[in-house]
């Protein structure tokens, strides 16, 4: 029952992988060209703002680079994954790739029970909306109940109280928010037997809106250019590990970055996924109904509940992501926020990584660290846009899975047989 | 004589699967020759055919039609060869006339409109000058199968074919229409074109063949003169052991019976009733035979006893409960068992591992499971003792079931529905494309199952297994069960004539038991 079977397939997808993005570059480097740069040089800018330190120039650099100490003048070489002036590029890419985590998952879970469920982008912004609101407004409540005018004022005792519950109010908020928006997409399959990626793409455009909505009217705190929502209360924050829990031990690691507890919920949450869908029966049901529904029907497996069991785990996946960029990250949702499209780069994210729970925690920090470099991505007269075109090919010759791997397999069947007089007998059994 | 096609040193290799399919093959057939080409599933016969017709490029090879070197790259140089291939799956156009599907790429045009007049015309010349008498007008859909298949043959014809290949052409014939395709292929063959009959039905070669080539694991065992060979000596070559062809079974020793069905009425998916009032019990310890033409309503009859498609009236007991709207699971709790027809798609899930295919029916109660949480030791001992008992071959325990075989594929499918001796079987065409060695080993399993008392409903569109498994025969005819017969007095002749609809004069009064 485990997730891959073997070694030599191991190694035979991450041969694809890297085969994949060797070739996404390639093919990408056309449209460099085109717009008149070196691709190499491009490349090489693209990937030192991603995953490079600071000063990076050339792919080299981004494995060990020779820097010089300011106050000394002394050079020295570093693991430039591990370095950074002014907080780490290690440290960043995992605080972007948080959200791609949790959303990736929440598409894994739905896929791997035959839901195409698409629908993360609006489980995504909801599950941030719950936790905006509630991030806000509970503390709020709780302070005039208690008659404190003053949060500053507020005893310690009710404060250590509060840290620990509010956060976990939004948490829990946003994934039932998250959780029901989600059913709604299983329910509408299971019983009117409509297609799931066209109910989730619907539902995340209602869900975009009224959130939208929502931050400009209604949750609207100030007259401040972009309509945003009012911050949080410090209580409900999930204080990143640079101000909070490692604050006085003046890591310069994780300086700079907002990573936080976020982070450590989305890998916490990727063991239970992956323990929930291949050691429990409830995630065998799930897994069972993806592929063949006639057969799980037939074996007398509750496949309607597997399906809704599902999407239910899936969206609190993904609002769990939306609340997480609210109260670990963002602390307010400013409208049109940059956590919106999470949503979606969790699914590439998750086809990227074939559904595997494993895979995901290797292709989210690598998608981040390629969007990030997009971002900061400044070279001649090349567009920002060229990370996504950059992934968009990625994803497309990784999808070429079955031929890359023929591919693979012949070539070493070739050696083979070269070097072995006979060839050998065929292996199919037939009895 | 220059032999109308030749194919010298074939060899084909599958890297997908790391199959060597076809190894060093070599086949000649004269033109007026019907030559058989039988071997166990995964012998290679189809990919040969394959490479004759173009859809499959071999690595190493050479091929000659009519003593001329041929490069067939694709099926449109096949056809430009003069080959002509029928499918087992018929590629027809279900609502479009017979002239316009043999006409379909060719068609009679006047000033770029197609002129329907002209086409049945050649259509009707065409079908007359073989003797192939079909209605040029007539649809597809509202054809059966063996004219569908005359038009299959008249469309390859109308092409020029002189090198026929028919893929296993007899599956879905009733046993009239077998007996007017061999006339057909008779027709074809004097009229001086090659005929390639894709098989591993025996007794097809002994009627139909001239000559017979026996593939066995990718190579060619032999090529031999049709007649000189027995039954016997060719599924002994085929399989490379000794056969028992005939199935041993002691008479039956019914006993209560265990499930009963009265008045079934079930629709097919779309509302249509297709069983019409079938009753009838199977007892413990019998096997009772459901033959008829596919399509008659098995299908049907069989999902609803298993409750996989709901009744709209009759009732069904088992085990003297009431069962006519439970849930599949509780059947299967309560001991029903079932071998469904479509192994690849009902039976197993072939994306996922053989121990969790094992498991599917009883994943949830222990020992496998308790609570949410696997036994996995119990999964994997469990699935080791299948693997053992049923002889899987090339399987491991949380292997991929993908590779393997139809015969081992349906054998994890024994292995899971059999265990724990269920006391009722539904066995729906448990043999179908399976390789003789295979179906000696079902055939052997099932009456072990019935000796140890289960009732066994057996559905079949092989005549010669319903007759040599079946305590009692009932054939069903357009949704009712049209005579239930004594499986040892039974002829082939009064089977085949209720399978065709018609009546014996002194049949057993419709849907009662025996």
């Amino acid at each position: 029952m485990s997730e891959q079977t073997g070694i030599r397939r191991t190694l035979e997808t991450i041969g694809v992988a890297l085969l994949a993005i060797f070739l996404g570059l390639l093919a990408s480097s056309i449209f460099v060209i085109i717009a008149g740069s070196n691709p190499v040089d491009a490349y090489q800018r693209l990937f030192c703002e991603g995953f490079g330190a600071k000063g990076c120039q050339t792919f080299g650099d981004l494995l060990i680079q020779t820097v010089v100490d300011e106050d000394t003048g002394e050079s020295q070489a570093v693991f430039s994954l591990f370095y950074g002036e002014g907080g780490h590029k290690l440290a960043l890419i995992l605080e972007r790739a948080t959200p791609l985590i949790l959303t990736a998952l929440s598409a894994t879970v739905a896929f791997k029970a035959g839901m195409f469920s698409i629908g993360m982008d609006g489980q995504f912004v909801l599950g941030a909306l719950a936790a905006a609101f509630l991030g806000y407004w509970l503390p709020n409540q709780i302070y005039a109940i208690a008659g404190i005018t003053d949060p500053e004022l507020a005893p310690e005792g009710l404060k250590t109280i509060m840290h620990i519950l509010m956060p976990a109010a939004c948490l829990g908020a946003a994934m039932i928010v998250g959780a029901f928006y989600s059913w709604i997409a299983g329910f509408l399959k299971v019983k009117l037997n409509i297609n799931v990626l066209i109910s989730t793409i619907i539902l995340n455009a209602i869900a975009v809106q009224f959130v939208g909505y929502m931050v400009n009217y209604p949750l609207r705190s100030d007259m401040n250019n972009i309509a945003r929502t009012a911050r949080i209360d410090d209580t409900a924050w999930l204080i990143p590990f640079n101000r909070g829990l490692f604050a006085n031990a003046d890591i310069e690691w994780f300086s700079g970055s907002r990573l936080g507890v976020g982070f450590i919920i989305a890998v916490i949450a990727a063991i239970l996924v992956w323990y929930f869908l291949y050691r429990t029966t409830k995630g065998y049901e799930q897994r069972m109904v993806n592929g063949s529904p006639l057969f799980a029907r037939f074996s007398g497996i509750p496949s309607s509940r597997a399906m809704l069991r599902a999407m239910l785990i899936s969206g609190a996946l993904s609002g769990i992501a939306g609340a997480i960029e609210v109260i670990g990250v963002e602390r307010r949702i400013v409208d049109g926020f940059a956590g919106a499209g999470s949503g979606f780069d969790g699914v590439l994210v998750a086809i990227l990584a074939r559904e595997s729970i494993f895979g995901i925690l290797f292709v989210a920090p690598f998608f981040a660290g390629l969007e990030q470099g997009a971002i900061n991505f400044q070279f001649g007269n090349l567009p920002r846009q060229l990370g996504n075109i950059i992934i968009a090919f990625i994803i497309l010759f990784n999808s070429m899975e079955y031929f890359l791997r023929n591919r693979i397999a012949a070539i070493w069947r070739k050696r083979h047989v070269l070097s072995s007089p006979a060839a050998p007998a065929p292996t199919e059994a037939s009895s | 004589m220059t032999n109308a096609v030749e194919m010298r040193g074939i060899r084909k290799y599958f890297a997908s699967t790391d199959t060597l399919a076809v190894d060093g093959v070599d086949l000649a057939v004269a033109p007026g020759e019907v030559h058989a080409l039988v071997g166990e599933n995964g012998a290679g016969k189809t990919t040969l055919m394959s490479i004759l017709y173009g859809m499959v490029s071999p690595d190493e090879g050479e091929i000659l039609i009519n003593g001329k070197q041929a490069s067939i790259k694709h099926p449109n140089d096949a056809i430009r060869s003069g080959i002509g291939m029928v499918h087992q799956h018929f590629k027809l156009v279900p609502s479009f006339t017979v002239a316009e599907n043999i006409m379909l790429g060719v068609e009679r045009n006047t000033a770029g409109f197609v002129n329907a007049r002209a086409e049945s015309n050649d259509v009707r010349i065409l079908a007359d000058a073989f003797g192939l008498a079909v209605d040029p007008d007539q649809k597809i859909e509202d054809l059966p199968v063996g004219m569908q298949q005359r038009v299959e043959i008249l469309k390859t014809l109308q092409r020029e074919a002189q090198i026929l290949i028919l893929d296993e052409p007899t599956a879905v014939l009733t046993p009239q229409e077998v007996n007017e395709l061999y006339t057909v292929i008779r027709r074809l063959a004097d009229s001086g074109r090659a005929v390639i009959l894709i098989t591993h039905k025996l007794l097809e070669v002994k009627a139909a063949a001239d000559q017979v080539t026996i593939m066995r694991r990718g190579k060619r065992v032999g090529t031999y003169p049709a007649a000189n060979l027995t039954i016997n000596e060719m599924a002994n070559q085929m399989v490379g052991r000794t056969v028992l062809l005939e199935v041993e079974k002691q008479p039956a020793k019914p006993g209560e019976p265990v499930i009963s069905a009265k008045n079934l009425l079930v629709a097919a998916t779309g509302g249509v009733p297709a069983v019409f009032g079938v009753s009838f019990e199977v007892r413990s310890g019998e096997i009772l035979g459901i033959a008829g033409v596919s399509g008659n309503g098995q299908t049907e009859l069989v999902d609803a006893i298993a409750g996989l498609r709901p009744v709209e009236s009759g009732e069904i007991h088992f085990l003297n409960q009431p069962i006519t709207h439970s849930s599949v699971r509780e059947r299967r709790s309560a001991g029903m068992a079932h071998i469904p027809e479509d192994r690849m798609e009902t039976g197993l899930n072939l994306k996922t591992t053989l121990d969790e295919n094992v498991i599917s029916t009883s994943y949830h109660r222990p020992p496998f499971s308790r609570g949410w949480r696997f036994q996995f030791d119990e999964v994997r001992s469990f699935t080791q003792r299948v693997i053992d008992a049923f002889q899987i071959k090339s399987a491991s325990v949380s292997g991929s079931v993908r590779t393997l075989s139809g015969g081992n594929l349906q054998k994890i499918v024994l292995g899971r529905e059999l265990n724990g001796h269920p006391k009722f079987i539904i066995a729906n065409q448990p043999t179908r494309g399976l390789d003789v060695g295979s179906i000696e080993f079902v055939h052997k399993t099932l009456i072990a199952e019935r000796d140890a008392g289960a009732a066994i409903l057996l559905v079949s569109v092989e005549l010669e297994e319903i007759m040599s498994l079946s305590d009692r025969i009932a054939v069903m005819y357009e949704g009712r069960i049209t005579g239930i017969l004594d499986g040892e007095t039974a002829s082939e002749q009064e089977i085949a004539i209720l399978m065709a609809g018609g009546h014996l004069p002194d049949s057993v009064p419709m849907g009662s038991p025996s």
